[in-house]
């Protein structure tokens, strides 16, 4: 009897637990089922080169989920990554294709441009800090307003069209991958061998996908095991404590917005290379889908949640419909609604776990 | 839940690499447009004529919605990598950005032969890193440019300013025409093109620039409206401006919205492309090629010519074919 009475409670606890943990897994399971549904659904999907695909062509909106995060963890949003991103895919080539004219080697060209770019993409997220640090402009406004600063500018710098000029080498690079293995085994890096046309060589690694990786990985490592990122956490649980505690709340919201800013500019310099062309709008689609990723990966935005990690899993959850709708020949009209419905199903279910904790 | 995190993502892999390809057996030809609109539905229509007679299967890409490389290529190589392809009839949407995903299909030896634009400047005759296409077919846009000024011409007297309303200015076809037209104008001395527009192939922001232009040059006499879009929304300007029929419109692209402009006499001049010709032909010549590689010699051009539509024929039977339906 006493046996029985004390195996209840523990079958009890064990389904507590069971629910808990794929409660919080719920976006990991979604993952996978979606993946295992396209794999039967999707002709073709089944196959690595496909995950290179959709690593290769989600690389933007993991740049800028990323730089999202940063900003919904201190419960501010960035409006203005899109247009931050065309304005730099601008910058860049512009940039580039005024060196390479002055007659600079295209490696360093595309050196210094990138560096160019990058230093130069930190402005508006500057800008957006300090509106809404110090003159206390609410984020969707101060944001917003910097969607129309981006756009205008860089409309006005390519006269309403594209930016075009870049070298060959940034193609090679944007399109290239880390590693080329040749029948037989033999193995080069970063240069594709030279095989007899239509002799399979395996591609490993798309480069934009590593560069991508690695800055994820380093902003990932700044948001949970820095200083500074425990205060971005802090400011959005609960901004007046923080700013009790001690915390230079103003100096970090300023650091968010120009972090955020400065992967929106290197989204924009990948774009630059995957696509050797650059333009204003370029990355106006992708805010939806990069807000979507973190609210999917469990961030509030009310801030004080969410990790890189979980962020990462919301944009694959998007990159995965992506590809399996385009391969199952389906309209990718489809996406739009299935994200929506997503989202809806990501705010549920985090307030299920929060109601249950 | 870090176990838990590693089983997932194990099995993910597991499922993608272990669930078997598709077999097949017929030749296998895939269709990429540029961009959803009728002139593309007019050759996929073509496009599905000829591989249907030839016994090919046939696989229609996602019509972009939008004009653009970033739009085309991630279409384009998610419907690739659905299995092997003989044959690719793609439309680049730019004339550099689709050089290498292009190349990188040619070498895995898919065929292909590039529809309506083209890379590079086109000549796939001369060595070059774009000159693998098996060939282009499409129009003579540059030819057709200018023909399009010297229509207009006559119709404005030969004096006056005019006005291009263009599209994409990294596509093949677009710059052609701007080219053809802006060297037609110069061949009259007391014409003068009053400037070129870009809407990227959005009809309202076509519409927006030509009714910005009417206000800034109000003694434009004609405008070559240079694309589906462009024309179509060159055309609403004009008309919302009150200058329908006072304003000579040159149109590129014989939709139903031009076509009925041209009959309300809104517009003056439509040319039409043969879409559907050039579909037909470039999987017609794709497939011979494909079936006897050391024998068949494609033509690295093929230009299917064009038709022009005024109010004098607009009704003609013999026309009717030439309207994109």
């Amino acid at each position: 009897m006493s046996d029985k009475t004390a195996s209840v409670p523990a079958a009890g606890q064990r389904g507590k637990s069971l629910a808990s943990t794929l409660g919080k897994s719920w976006v990991l399971i979604f993952l996978l089922l979606e993946t295992v549904y396209f794999c039967f659904r999707s002709e073709g999907f089944a196959n690595p080169n496909s995950l290179q695909i959709m690593l290769f062509y989600g690389v933007l909106v993991f740049l800028l989920a990323t730089a999202e995060l940063f900003v919904i963890v201190t419960g501010g949003i960035d409006l203005s990554v899109g247009y931050v991103l065309g304005f730099a895919s601008i910058i860049s080539i512009k940039v580039i294709e005024k060196l390479t004219g002055m007659g600079l080697d295209p490696g360093l060209a595309l050196l210094l441009g990138v560096a160019a770019t990058l230093v130069v993409g930190l402005i508006p997220g500057l800008i957006n800090g300090w509106l809404v640090a110090y003159l206390k402009v609410p984020p969707f406004i101060a944001t917003f307003a910097m969607v129309g600063v981006c756009h205008g500018i860089s409309e006005l710098i390519i006269n309403g069209v594209y930016a075009m000029g870049l070298p060959k080498l940034a193609s090679d690079i944007g399109s290239g991958h880390m590693l080329y293995i040749a029948p037989g085994g033999a193995l080069s890096l970063f240069q594709k061998p030279v095989v007899e046309r239509g002799v399979s060589v395996l591609e490993i690694v798309p480069n934009i996908v590593v560069v991508t990786a690695v800055v994820v990985a380093i902003f990932a490592f700044l948001l949970s095991r820095t200083k500074f990122g425990r205060h971005v956490y802090a400011i959005g649980g609960n901004m007046d404590a923080a700013e009790r505690a001690g915390i230079p709340v103003k100096r970090r919201i300023l650091g968010v917005y120009a972090t955020s800013s400065f992967l929106a500019s290197l989204a924009g310099v990948v774009y630059a290379f995957m696509y050797v062309s650059g333009k204003a709008d370029a990355g106006a689609s992708l805010l939806l889908d990069s807000i979507a990723a973190v609210v999917i990966g469990g961030a509030s935005l009310f801030g004080g949640s969410g990790t890189v990690g979980r962020t990462m899993v919301g944009a694959l959850i998007i990159a995965v419909l992506d590809l399996g709708l385009r391969m199952s020949g389906t309209p990718t009209f489809d996406k739009y609604i299935l994200v929506g419905v997503i989202l809806i199903l990501a705010v549920i279910m985090e307030r299920y776990m929060q109601e249950r904790a | 839940m870090k176990k838990m995190v590693v089983a997932l993502l194990a099995t993910l892999m597991i499922a993608l690499v272990a669930v078997p390809g598709f077999s097949q057996a017929k030749l296998r030809i895939l269709f990429m447009p540029g961009v959803a609109d009728p002139f593309y539905f007019t050759m996929e229509k073509g496009v599905k004529a000829a591989a249907d007679k030839a016994g090919a299967e046939l696989v229609v890409a996602e019509y972009p919605k939008a004009w653009g490389p970033e739009n085309q290529i991630p279409i384009l190589q998610a419907t690739y990598a659905r299995g092997k392809f003989d044959l690719l009839l793609i439309a680049p949407t730019s004339t550099d950005a689709l050089k290498a995903p292009l190349k990188a299909i040619y070498d895995k030896g898919t065929e292909i032969i590039t529809v309506d634009t083209f890379i590079g400047d086109g000549d796939y005759s001369k060595a070059s890193d774009y000159s693998f296409p098996l060939s282009y077919i499409g129009s003579d846009n540059v030819l057709g440019g200018k023909q399009m000024a010297e229509q207009l011409a006559k119709m404005v007297g030969e004096k006056g300013k005019v006005f291009i309303e263009a599209t994409n200015p990294d596509a093949s076809s677009v710059q052609g025409r701007v080219k053809g037209f802006t060297a037609g104008v110069t061949e009259f001395p007391n014409m003068m093109l009053a400037g070129v527009e870009w809407c990227q192939d959005i009809q309202q922001k076509a519409q927006e620039q030509v009714l910005t232009a009417l206000q800034i040059n109000k003694d434009i006499v004609g405008i070559f409206g240079l694309n589906v879009f462009s024309a179509q929304g060159a055309t609403q300007a004009v008309i919302n401006a009150g200058l329908g029929g006072a304003v000579k419109m040159c149109l590129w692209d014989a939709t139903l919205d031009n076509i009925a402009n041209l009959k309300k006499g809104n517009a003056d001049l439509v040319l039409a492309q043969k879409p559907g010709e050039m579909g037909t032909l470039g999987v017609e010549w794709g497939v011979k090629f494909l079936k006897d590689k050391k024998n068949v010699k494609v033509p690295k051009k093929v230009i299917p010519g064009f038709m022009f539509f005024t109010a004098q024929n607009v009704n003609d039977a013999n026309m009717q074919q030439y309207i994109y339906q």
